[in-house]
């Protein structure tokens, strides 16, 4: 209690935090979810599965409501998809707030394998009564080491959801030789160089590597700044891009027009908004004292949150782009076009 | 199987916390029922010491060092003289302190209000006792001191006969700028409540005769010239008290009928000009449902009108969880080193709703951003958690108290 708090509230303190955990078909998704369980930290979560039988909680199991939802043996709570992931998101929270279930403080989404990440984010985004009490935490990925070669080349989802983690993780890599597990990292860099990778079987994997990797207020510090918008981008050189995927960040020295930026943003997402997968990052907006934070999926993208002031003394503008086939000079001329600044 | 609705472990009625997290709890040394008086003294040695007014006999106050606010140490607790007299409410200026004390009956006495040196926590020192004992009178309810040169007190006295039993307290300000001789300087009552009176007295509410008296009455440094009082049945008043021998009425709303009454704390918003007024839920059980909190638009302030309601869990599903559920006391943005501040996040009590918090920066649309529910406390009477009070210190650690046995919570907030 250092610093005495404003008299105004945080607008992202204190909101939920949800994280998705996807990946391929026998990726090891309900391993790690039940793994992460298990631990004391997580023992008021609230787990959004589509079947029952995936999470296997046959012995966890303490007390059934109804079969979409049922209490865990160490407090969590576990509830089945049925139909819309926004409606199970409103339900859970409207019981919470009436006593009904417990005061879960996390909310984890497991999502199907053949599950494109980027609505269930977009949902998070976008709608009014969701985002005012959720915030995404973290998109964690697995990737089978044995499968996963084969699937990144004969379907578009695997791909997607690499391309959108905020965390990677290779599963089974007990069961393949190193040479193998070493062409799949190259890969996974190619296609999401920001995303920190881990090597895991078992779902054995340390709690802090998953959590607390969105921004979660508005007087965030740097380190806070930098684990949400992944490895910086010196790391990204020397990799080859894939030629689908690509990931590459802008920085502008200096400060733009808010009108200019999202005149920008509105081309692109009028343009080219479903290839533009991801977007996130801090801009230093003319007249701000603070960083705006952005942050976008496809075409839709979240209110923008002003920070109390910069992390840091780097007050350049960062924008990370994962974009399919769209090229970092085509945005950055774009910038460059518009006038807001010119991108370096 | 179980039905649904009752996801929690180990079943009852479990914590529920949104934005807010438990330090500390402390149940006062099994006499964890705390009325409405509630305020933190900075000690001269450092130490921040919570004050308290019990809700009832046989304690008088409790003082808890909550400088590690996850290990709340009581300091002291004092006893009333019998058990037809309460103390309920205190306040605290530098190390003086206030406490009200209002008895069952017309008559009995200690009914006024005491003064205490508590420079020694440890050893609250009487300085003097203000008598507003009286054939019609019942003592005080409740202090407003913040100043330390007035208090703003909610009192019967014993010049006074009211027109309806009911209505036997009034505002009156008491000097106490020497405190060893606290002096009377102004009153003012409803018209109509006092025997004599001219105007003819006022109508009773048709379903919840609560009374005319004034519950609350607040009135702040940066606006000395004003007091905002909830006067129960009588609604909401503003009062010029630039001549404190002659309040004079500035503004007033009636919502009652059709609303259900006590209107309770008055908090303005001075810079920004808006009222938050509480009314007081005092029936188990949503009888007296709804008992909102208001936003009131006070910029003109003849012409006050409310302009929206804090959003409140659903009636239909905490009505049912024992005792009462509505709005009660507020924290009232009090001047002092350990007091937060704000004309944006407000803070409330809703007995077994707990501690909640709003955000009012838009004044139509207030927005709950948290809330604290304590599990039901061991050996509760109503079979829930009843929230009476709460203190928010200027680090925004939320001290919220129960009306029976709970005692004392400690919470951190998150938003």
């Amino acid at each position: 209690m250092t610093e005495s708090p404003a008299a105004t509230r945080d607008a992202l303190a204190g909101l939920i935090p949800v994280s998705i955990v996807t990946g391929f078909l026998g990726a090891g998704k309900t391993t790690l979810v039940n793994r992460l369980l298990k631990r004391p930290e997580m023992n008021r979560v609230a787990v959004i599965v589509n079947e029952l039988g995936e999470i296997g909680v046959d012995n966890e199991l303490i007390e059934f409501s109804s079969e979409q939802m049922m209490l865990l043996n160490n407090g969590c709570l576990c509830c089945v998809l049925r139909g819309d992931l926004q409606e199970t998101l409103r339900d859970l929270f409207i019981k919470r707030r009436n006593g009904e279930i417990i005061d879960y403080d996390r909310v984890v989404i497991e999502t199907t394998g053949l599950a494109d990440p980027a609505p269930v984010m977009q949902t998070l985004l976008t709608d009014s009564m969701l985002r005012d009490q959720y915030r995404l935490d973290c998109v964690v990925t697995l990737v089978d080491a044995v499968n996963a070669p084969g699937q990144l080349t004969q379907f578009s989802e695997p791909l997607k959801q690499v391309a959108l983690a905020d965390r990677l993780i290779i599963t089974k890599t007990d069961l393949i030789e190193k040479q193998p597990l070493a062409a799949l990292t190259e890969r996974l860099r190619e296609i999401n160089p920001r995303a920190p990778l881990r090597n895991v079987t078992n779902g054995e994997i340390e709690l802090a590597f998953l959590v607390d990797v969105g921004l979660r207020r508005t007087h965030a510090d740097l380190e806070e700044v930098e684990r949400w918008l992944g490895a910086d981008e010196e790391h990204e050189h020397g990799h080859r891009h894939d030629e689908s995927v690509q990931t590459f960040t802008l920085r502008f020295e200096q400060p733009m027009s808010w009108a200019g930026f999202t005149q920008c943003m509105d081309v692109l997402t009028a343009l080219r908004g479903p290839d533009l997968l991801r977007v996130k990052g801090l801009v230093n907006v003319e007249g701000k004292s603070g960083p705006m934070v952005v942050q976008g999926v496809q075409h839709l993208f979240h209110p923008p949150l002003e920070l109390d002031a910069w992390p840091g003394t780097d007050h350049s503008t960062r924008l990370v782009f994962i974009t399919r086939g769209i090229p970092r000079q085509v945005v950055a001329d774009l910038f460059s076009a518009i006038g807001a600044v010119g991108a370096r | 199987m179980a039905a649904e609705g009752s996801l929690r472990p180990g079943g009852g009625a479990a914590q529920l916390a949104l934005n807010m997290k438990l330090l500390g709890h402390h149940e006062l040394a099994g006499f964890g029922g705390v009325g409405e008086g509630i305020n933190m003294q900075k000690a001269k040695d450092g130490r921040r010491i919570l004050w308290m007014a019990h809700e009832s006999a046989p304690k008088n106050f409790t003082a808890v060092d909550v400088t590690d606010p996850r290990n709340p140490k009581m300091v002291v607790q004092t006893d009333l003289p019998h058990n037809d007299v309460r103390s309920n409410s205190l306040d605290v200026v530098g190390n003086i302190m206030a406490v009200a004390y209002q008895t069952k009956k017309w008559g009995l006495k200690p009914a006024g209000m005491d003064l205490f040196d508590i420079s020694t926590p440890e050893k609250p020192k009487l300085i003097s006792h203000f008598d507003a004992s009286g054939p019609c009178s019942r003592g005080a309810h409740c202090v407003f001191f913040v100043d330390g040169e007035y208090v703003h007190l909610t009192s019967g006295s014993a010049d006074f006969e009211p027109t309806n039993p009911k209505d036997d307290q009034f505002y009156r300000i008491i000097d106490v700028r020497n405190p060893s001789k606290p002096t009377e300087v102004g009153r003012w009552w409803y018209p109509g409540t006092r025997k004599g009176d001219s105007a003819p007295p006022p109508p009773r509410h048709p379903r919840f005769d609560g009374g005319y008296r004034p519950h609350n009455t607040n009135s702040y440094p940066q606006k000395p010239d004003r007091v905002y009082i909830g006067y129960i049945d009588g609604g909401v008043w503003i009062l010029d008290i630039s001549n404190k021998s002659k309040p004079k009425p500035v503004g007033h709303l009636q919502y009652s009928p059709p609303y259900n009454g006590f209107s309770h704390t008055v908090l303005p918003l001075v810079e920004r000009g808006y009222l938050i007024v509480s009314d007081e839920c005092v029936r188990d059980n949503g009888e007296d449902w709804p008992k909102p909190t208001w936003v009131v638009d006070a910029r003109v302030e003849s012409n006050l009108v409310p302009i929206a309601t804090f959003p409140l869990p659903p009636a239909e599903i905490f009505t049912k969880r024992g005792g009462r559920y509505g709005s009660h006391n507020l924290h009232e943005n009090q001047p002092g080193p350990c007091s937060f501040r704000s004309e944006t996040l407000i803070f409330g009590t809703y007995f077994n709703g707990g501690v909640r918090a709003f955000d009012v920066s838009n004044p139509m649309q207030p927005k709950e951003v948290g809330y604290f529910v304590p599990a039901t406390p061991k050996l509760a009477p109503k079979g829930s958690a009843q929230i009476n009070d709460v203190w928010v210190d200027e680090n925004r650690l939320v001290y919220a108290v129960d009306r029976f046995g709970g005692g004392l919570y400690t919470l951190e907030t998150t938003f």
